[in-house]
């Protein structure tokens, strides 16, 4: 590389450290009092939930509640029936948390409107968006049984892509917590 | 009756769990879209892309300190299309390669490239090492970094393979109009800023202030990445 000649002003050893040191401090000082109480529930300094910064913090809740649910999810029987409506043209998404190795029985139906759907899982904590499909196809009822092959969120993808609403009555029984529509 | 019960229940399931959905850099409602669509959508992957560029205040504070000593528009030209190529190459590769990298971690990365610029800007290269760095590798290659980022915003979603080019080429397209259009506001004031006697002074302010956001930015992201 070519030294490049600077244009800019070059400050002083001395002007340079403090610059450092009041950028650390301001920077410092944000993330304390206002960042990570608003952003993550951390709360040194208890300003924080005086002045109700915590409540903004989203993740903490999140983090907690599958904490919540996996303990769940390795112990209880569950069996749910619920009715979800995909508008026409759209696509909707209805999840289950699984552990692996946890079975689970379903069967939905859609009166008889033909819906493109997508049977797939997500494993815990994966942020590219990587997804395994079990099944991928058209239907308007199913019926089978499951077993997860990994932790983390398993469920269905149905698009509808007739003119009118179309309603899928979803029964499961297993073990699993349900994490809805997504 | 029972069809529009469910419907208003559907609404309201669909409030309460997303906001429970911690999307990270695009908002739920993006994110809904995003879920739904299938094949090509050029006009909407335009817009996400030149909004996330906008609102992007990582990619802009950076932007800011590259050109903050950039006098002439031909430098100005170039050192944008550097951090264009950078960032395009990487979002391009990332996308359609699947390549994993973790948000928080190149989230952290970003904001150290804001400390870096700042720092520089300050002529702190210049004074600690007697030598200045290349500024134009330095912006190529934070540029990838930059890129690898905008990546991950859209590997949040399972992105249909279906159209999956147009949109992602969409997507880039958008990013530099909006890259366009906020260098144009940063431009306009920091020329009209540079008539005044104030710059030189401020300057120096000015840097160790990026300096500080950037700084900001790296602890968010790594506090975010030690609780993932």
């Amino acid at each position: 590389m070519t030294p490049e000649k600077v244009n800019y002003p070059v400050q002083s050893i001395a002007a340079l450290f403090k610059a450092t040191i009041i950028a650390l401090v301001i920077a410092a000082t944000v993330l304390v009092i206002a960042i990570l109480p608003a952003e993550y529930n951390i709360d040194p300094t208890g300003l924080g939930k005086k002045v109700g910064l915590t409540e903004l913090a989203p993740k903490q809740k999140a983090v907690v509640s599958k904490r919540e649910s996996k303990k769940k999810t390795a112990g209880s029987f569950m069996s749910d029936r619920v009715e979800v409506v995909i508008p026409a043209g759209k696509g909707l998404e209805y999840k289950f948390h699984l552990l692996k190795g946890s079975p689970m029985l379903y069967s939905w139906n859609s009166m008889g409107i033909e819906l493109y759907f997508d049977f797939h899982g997500e494993p815990d904590g994966d942020t590219t968006g990587y997804f395994e499909s079990y099944t991928e196809s058209t239907a308007s009822e199913v019926k089978g049984s499951f077993k997860a092959p990994f932790d983390g969120s398993h469920g269905w993808y149905w698009e509808n892509k007739t003119n009118g609403p179309a309603s899928v009555v979803l029964s499961t029984q297993g073990q699993y917590k349900v994490i809805g529509l997504k | 009756m029972a069809a529009v019960w469910s419907r208003v229940c559907l609404v309201i399931s669909l409030i309460v769990f997303s906001s429970s959905v911690t999307a990270h850099g695009v908002d739920d409602a993006t994110r809904q879209f995003l879920q739904s669509i299938e094949g090509a959508a050029i006009a909407p992957f335009l817009y996400i892309g030149a909004k996330h560029m906008v609102t992007g205040y990582d990619h802009l504070l950076f932007l800011v300190g590259v050109i903050f000593f950039l006098y002439r528009p031909k430098d100005v030209l170039v050192y944008v299309t550097f951090f264009t190529i950078g960032h395009s190459l990487t979002l391009m590769l990332g996308v359609l390669n699947n390549i994993a990298v973790n948000p928080f971690i190149i989230d952290a990365i970003i904001g150290f490239s804001i400390v870096y610029k700042g720092f520089d800007n300050l002529g702190g290269f210049q004074r600690l090492f007697g030598f200045q760095p290349n500024t134009k590798v330095a912006v190529l290659i934070f540029g990838l970094f930059h890129g690898f980022g905008l990546a991950t915003k859209l590997q949040e979603f399972k992105i249909p393979e279906n159209g999956l080019l147009e949109n992602l080429i969409a997507f880039n397209v958008g990013v530099e109009l909006g890259q366009f259009m906020a260098l144009i506001f940063i431009l306009i004031a920091l020329s009209i800023w540079r008539r005044q006697p104030s710059f030189l002074r401020f300057s120096m302010a000015v840097n160790t202030l990026l300096m500080s956001g950037g700084m900001m930015l790296v602890g968010y992201q790594l506090t975010g990445y030690l609780m993932s």
